[in-house]
């Protein structure tokens, strides 16, 4: 199995505070694995280092052994890794469909000066838009939409660059539970069609029935990390969520 | 009728402003339609930055100075006709603003807005102070147009008109392109633009460069008309400020409220100065537009217009709520059935 993405002794701070420490993880390819860890641990963080949101003080990412380090959020996403947000972020002014034909790659003049919607890619989008049940609203401003809607267009949306790796900051908080089952649904039938995903999620029941692999981050340190099961029953893990 | 009439507007109108110099004669009218389509050109290519991407220049003076002055120079070192250098001389000025954007445009927000200020105020003592190249403070003078004097400003109002059909059909062409829904997406959320994998940085420098190139086309051609600049009117900050006016009443954003701002707010500042003479009380009143449009109509003309028609059409269409049953049952059907949730629904649908 080859590895999609290595993270080699990252560490990261803020001022006085690090945030993530001598962090070291590897992410299968094809498989879907989760991040977990109390608030403040440093998932986010470490989703911006890989991401390209902030450089890494030391250590090394690797997206397909390429290094990732000193290249910009756009180019990283280019390279087949993107993500979406704990607090939703759209282009709120933009209609739905916009909103899937932005995150489109952006090579060469064509792309440029083209036109902004090409009839294949509008199919393409609204393929994915059926799949998430969006397609009635694809004209609608995304600032309409319910905030479950939103979240879907948000993951809809950056699947439309053809990602390898997609990273999801929270995607079941504040989500009903029809829905999470729905959005657990989703992520596994993308993953089956070759998709790989990195989840941080605080809804334990949404990990372990969903990952393949899960990491425990404990303030900015990597604490345990192993299949669901293993990780139920580490002790070091009962005892960051559970206290002594 | 209303359908056609909606499409191909454009072309009654511009039989109408091709006529309009003929039925009046008077210089006065072909000066003032000049300098409509001078802002109304300007304005539309400030929009590709200020309204497009969101970035809200207010040292876009410093653009329409270079223009003039680069035509100016052109003129009186080289014999070259402003109305044929100034469509050139503007690329240059173009690729000028894109070096100066690529070091400003680092700072978004109120911090853009002082840097390009401080862009404009740096090019102004500039001017002011190389002499020998821009007389200095008292300015340039450009020879006199070659036509007969009965022509007056007539060529200047039909060249302009020109220029303003050009800006129009550039800013209309980029709004509908990837390009132009990339500056839209920086405007609504840079981060999460450049995250989707738009290279904000190269975006945002070359609108930069496109609306500085209209700008400063439209100062190389107002200089040759007013034939003599000076820092002062050339690099003043007022030019920049209208620009924004303009734009803000029409729409910020849209393609053709620049153009309705100009029409609307040139001749109306004419006609408050030759009611109160030649005291700054045509500024005042200006200003209190300015406020008005802020208080009332904060996203212009042609968005509130859109608005009140979206309002209208569709009144129940905006329903902000969660998840609908419907939404749900789509969902959980999509999950019992295995296929999309609209397959499931179809499916659904279908059961007698």
């Amino acid at each position: 199995m080859s590895k999609i993405l290595e993270i080699d002794r990252v560490t990261h701070s803020f001022g006085g505070i690090v945030a993530v420490q001598d962090c070291s993880l590897s992410l299968e390819r094809g498989k879907i694995t989760g991040l977990i860890g109390p608030n403040g641990s440093g998932k986010t963080t470490l989703f911006n280092l890989i991401t390209g949101v902030h450089t890494a003080h030391s250590g090394q990412i690797r997206l397909m052994g390429r290094s990732v380090n000193n290249l910009r959020p756009s180019q990283i996403c280019a390279q087949g890794i993107c993500r979406t947000f704990q607090i939703t972020r759209l282009f709120w002014e933009m209609s739905v469909l916009e909103n899937m034909i932005v995150p489109i790659r952006h090579v060469g003049l064509r792309a440029l000066f083209g036109a902004s919607i090409y009839s294949d890619e509008a199919d393409r989008a609204m393929r994915l838009l059926e799949r998430v049940g969006l397609d009635h609203l694809r004209d609608q401003p995304a600032r309409r939409l319910s905030f479950g809607q939103q979240k879907l267009l948000e993951l809809a949306a950056v699947l439309m660059s053809g990602p390898d790796l997609v990273l999801l900051d929270e995607p079941a908080s504040g989500v009903n539970p029809t829905m999470i089952r729905f959005i657990m649904n989703l992520i596994r039938n993308l993953n089956s069609e070759g998709v790989s995903f990195f989840i941080v999620e605080h809804n334990m029941h949404f990990v372990m029935e969903l990952c393949d692999y899960v990491y425990v981050l404990d303030q900015g340190v990597e604490i345990a990390n192993g299949t669901p099961e293993i990780i139920q029953s580490n002790p070091a893990v009962l005892e960051v969520y559970l206290g002594n | 009728m209303t359908l056609i009439l909606r499409r191909w507007w454009p072309l009654p109108a511009l039989i109408l402003l091709l006529i309009f110099p003929l039925v009046f004669a008077e210089p006065y009218y072909h000066l003032l339609g000049f300098n409509v389509f001078l802002f109304a050109t300007m304005a539309t290519g400030w929009n590709i930055m200020g309204g497009y991407a969101g970035y809200r220049s207010l040292g876009h003076s410093a653009f329409y100075g270079l223009g003039a002055y680069a035509a100016a120079i052109a003129a009186n070192q080289l014999g070259w006709n402003p109305l044929i250098s100034s469509p050139i001389l503007a690329l240059g000025v173009a690729v000028f603003a894109m070096l100066l954007g690529w070091a400003m445009l680092r700072a978004t927000g109120a911090a853009f807005v002082i840097a390009s200020i401080a862009m404009l105020l740096i090019v102004r003592l500039l001017a002011n102070n190389f002499e020998n190249i821009t007389g200095g403070a008292p300015g340039l003078s450009l020879p006199i147009p070659p036509w007969p004097p009965m022509l007056s400003r007539l060529p200047f109002y039909y060249y302009m008109l020109g220029v303003l059909i050009v800006a129009i059909i550039v800013s209309g062409f980029l709004r509908r392109s990837r390009f132009g829904l990339g500056l839209l997406a920086i405007r609504d959320d840079e981060g999460k633009a450049e995250m989707v994998g738009v290279n904000t940085t190269l975006y945002k420098i070359l609108a930069f460069g496109i609306s500085a190139y209209f700008v400063a086309l439209g100062g190389g051609v107002w200089a040759y008309a007013q034939t003599h600049i000076s820092p002062p009117f050339a690099f003043g900050i007022t030019v920049g400020v209208q620009l924004i006016l303009y734009t803000m009443l029409g729409g910020s954003g849209t393609v053709w409220g620049p153009t309705l701002g100009a029409f609307i707010l040139v001749p109306l500042s004419d006609l408050i100065l030759f009611q109160f003479g030649g005291s700054p009380i045509h500024l005042a009143v200006l200003g209190a537009v300015m406020m008005a449009i802020i208080l009332f109509m904060p996203r212009g003309i042609i968005p509130s217009i859109r608005g009140w028609q979206e309002a209208r059409a569709a009144p129940r269409a905006t329903h902000t709520g969660a998840l609908s049953m419907e939404d749900l049952q789509r969902m959980q059907g999509g999950k019992t059935e295995g296929g999309s949730p609209s397959e499931a629904a179809a499916a659904e649908h279908e059961r007698p």
